[in-house]
């Protein structure tokens, strides 16, 4: 129902970065999985634990699932209702969809300039100021730069970032920043393949942003066979 | 007033077509800005907390990925031929074991779209091969699907204890019942139907088969075991539970059933042991297929999760503006009691769940009605299995029920033609609804019974 096709990388760069998102995607779950699994078995067989196995399991979730939008965006994977746009005239759905993307345009502004928001302390930069729209950079932003994770200890590759954001003082544990990083770049990847959906749509290349339910995929397959077998 | 508008935009955004995690997203996130000082940095936080923040909600992507290891056609396979080796002898012998094994992989899976897709493509083709028509067989496999979320371990339990903070162990007890009995009615409908329309019956295939097609689907159901009996019998967390059984469920497909890995060969073929080839222990780990079934499933968790994170924004806002304390004043003073509280949640959940992915509605909905029922004295083990039933329904009541469109890309056949065939079925979940309604003892026995009587605080 969403279009001509399943998603397909065309460009030999296009193929990598697809590769690429499934597999962070892939590997991300898995460690997550692995993680919990051998801090289940750690507790059990040895009595003891992987003390940063929680948080880091936690921050991994947060990571694959708001890196994993933009994809979604990508190759059309968002839940929606195809009620009313499976229905009307083609006319209307074109207009529909202009107006579902520019929805998803306006979310992903807001939510990318809350983000900036949200990690530039942590980074020791600046906010931007305005309650809708960001109006400048607020030169009182206070500084969070010192805020450290709980248990995750902190990377030797790292260290760079004491000088760079945290006055020279060593950090103990990892620095918010670095988890909380996912946030900005996930909102710009996320506006950036809206901006390609809403191309895409505006071009007549696709017809929305949703797909009805998630098992889309198997029932294509399905048909495909059965059209095969006729 | 602008609750209305609020929802009215939710409703509005979706229906043209936005995704349902942007409609609720977005709709937060104005109503916040216009009426609050709340800034976007605080909606930024709450999104990436939505994960970070909510260890209950990380039992999602590991159920998840368990039920992708055990959705592979060759799982599906062995349960059914369990099933017709159990039940097929008996009228309507085939379309039983249809319903029996949707229980059996509802159990493995907690997707009811899943189990559809699953079970239906291999019943329903088997059924019209023995002579039953294909409205029937579709009827009986759209219906029975719906249990997927009813039986546990399912997502959309996590979900409601996650949004309502009651334990997961007790809402997968209070499952447990109400699932079989469900199972239980469809059947004995069938058997009915088949007794008086004289439908086809297969023949006992003797103890030996139950024996043989029992052990071979019994890998598969251990999962269950596990992590029911991991979590009461105090082993571990639903969280850790659900990792653990992502992991047997991995070993299980790789290395027992080998329908997918190093091990597996293409239809036909006999696949290889371990003893064949043993590198297949490091090797599995990097396999292309142990890769594409780890992203599937990073995939639904993602979409789920989108929706669920989104929808968690909207409960911030719907708490921050007191609207549940609202509502429930309004309805205590106009006198409703728990009877006419729960036809409207079962009204709202029936429209509500035709159109949404269920776990996103629970978190929405949830929030709203279970301050109300709380001041009502309606248990929240009750209610949460209520909410459930009623998306099952929503699921399968026409227009626009979800099971019904996926039944009819899997048997082929118009969304109307289906709809008109799971009527019968539809009727028997309806008395079932009613009967879970207003005797709370079948949801709320077995928890009791098994973790004690709950506390509440309120």
């Amino acid at each position: 129902m969403s279009g001509p096709g399943r998603y397909e990388p065309r460009s030999m760069l296009g193929k990598v970065v697809h590769e690429f998102e499934e597999t962070a995607i892939a590997v991300m779950l898995g460690l997550m999985t692995l993680l919990t699994f051998v801090n289940v078995i750690m507790r059990y067989v040895f009595n003891s634990m992987v003390i940063w196995g929680l948080e880091v399991v936690l921050v991994l979730f947060a990571w694959l699932v708001l890196f994993g939008i933009a994809y979604a965006f990508k190759v059309t994977a968002n839940l929606g209702v195809d009620a009313i746009i499976s229905v009307v005239s083609p006319r209307t759905r074109y207009v529909l969809a202009l107006l579902s993307a520019a929805c998803c345009l306006a979310y992903a502004l807001l939510i990318a300039k809350g983000a900036w928001d949200y990690w530039a302390p942590f980074a020791g930069l600046q906010q931007t100021t305005g309650h809708w729209f960001p109006t400048g950079f607020d030169p009182n932003t206070r500084d969070r730069a010192f805020f450290e994770t709980d248990q995750i200890p902190m990377l030797e590759w790292l260290r760079w970032l004491e000088d760079a954001i945290n006055q020279g003082e060593a950090y103990s544990k990892m620095p918010r920043m670095v988890p909380y990083i996912i946030l900005p770049v996930a909102a710009a990847l996320m506006l950036f393949r809206i901006i390609q959906v809403t191309i895409r749509i505006v071009k007549g290349e696709q017809h929305s942003m949703i797909v009805s339910h998630e098992v889309e995929d198997a029932l294509d397959e399905i048909a495909k066979t059965r059209r095969g077998q006729e | 007033m602008d609750v209305f508008i609020l929802f009215a935009m939710v409703v509005g955004l979706m229906l043209i077509g936005v995704p349902i995690a942007v409609s609720l997203g977005l709709s937060s996130i104005l109503f916040m800005l216009a009426l609050s000082d709340t800034s976007l940095a605080a909606v930024a936080a709450s999104l990436y907390n939505g994960m970070a923040g909510h260890y209950t909600l990380l039992a999602i992507p590991f159920f998840v990925l368990a039920s992708s290891f055990m959705s592979t056609g060759g799982v599906a396979r062995r349960i059914i031929r369990f099933s017709i080796a159990l039940v097929g002898h008996l009228p309507g012998g085939l379309a039983i074991a249809g319903v029996f094994a949707c229980m059996m992989f509802a159990a493995l899976s907690g997707s009811s779209p899943a189990t559809v897709v699953a079970i239906g493509t291999i019943v329903i083709a088997g059924m019209r091969q023995v002579g039953y028509t294909r409205d029937f067989a579709a009827g009986v496999i759209a219906v029975a699907g719906t249990l997927g979320i009813l039986i546990p371990p399912s997502i959309v339990m996590v979900v409601y204890a996650s949004a309502t903070d009651v334990s997961v162990g007790r809402m997968f007890l209070a499952g447990v019942i109400p699932g079989l009995l469900a199972g239980f009615m469809l059947m004995t409908t069938i058997y009915v139907m088949a007794r008086v329309r004289n439908l086809p019956k297969g023949e006992w295939l003797g103890w030996g088969e139950v024996w043989s097609s029992g052990r071979d689907a019994g890998w598969g159901l251990m999962l269950i075991v596990i992590i029911l009996g991991g979590i009461y019998g105090g082993i571990f967390t639903p969280t850790e539970a659900a990792a653990v059984a992502a992991v047997y469920a991995f070993l299980i497909a790789c290395f027992v059933y080998r329908d997918m890995g190093p091990l597996a060969r293409p239809e036909g073929e006999r696949n290889l042991t371990l003893l064949d080839r043993p590198i297949a222990l490091v090797t599995a780990f990097f396999h292309r297929d142990i890769r594409n079934t780890l992203f599937e499933a990073g995939k639904l968790t993602v979409t789920l999760m989108f929706i669920i994170a989104n929808a968690l924004i909207l409960k911030h806002v719907l708490t921050d503006e007191q609207i549940p304390q609202q509502i429930a004043g309004a309805m205590l003073a106009a006198g409703f009691g728990p009877v006419m509280f729960l036809v409207i949640v079962n009204v709202i959940l029936l429209i509500g769940g035709q159109f949404m992915e269920p776990s996103g509605l629970i978190v929405i909905v949830a929030p709203l009605v279970f301050p109300i029922a709380m001041e009502l004295g309606i248990d929240p083990i009750h209610l949460g299995i209520i909410m459930v039933v009623n998306m099952e329904i929503g699921m399968i009541t026409p227009p626009v029920g979800l099971n019904l469109f996926v039944t009819s890309g899997v048997a082929g056949m118009p969304m109307m033609r289906v709809v008109r065939a799971a009527l019968p079925f539809l009727a028997v979940l309806f008395v079932f609804l009613i009967l879970i309604t207003y005797v709370p003892i079948i949801s709320t026995w077995l928890p009791t019974l098994m973790m004690g009587p709950e506390i509440l605080v309120r």
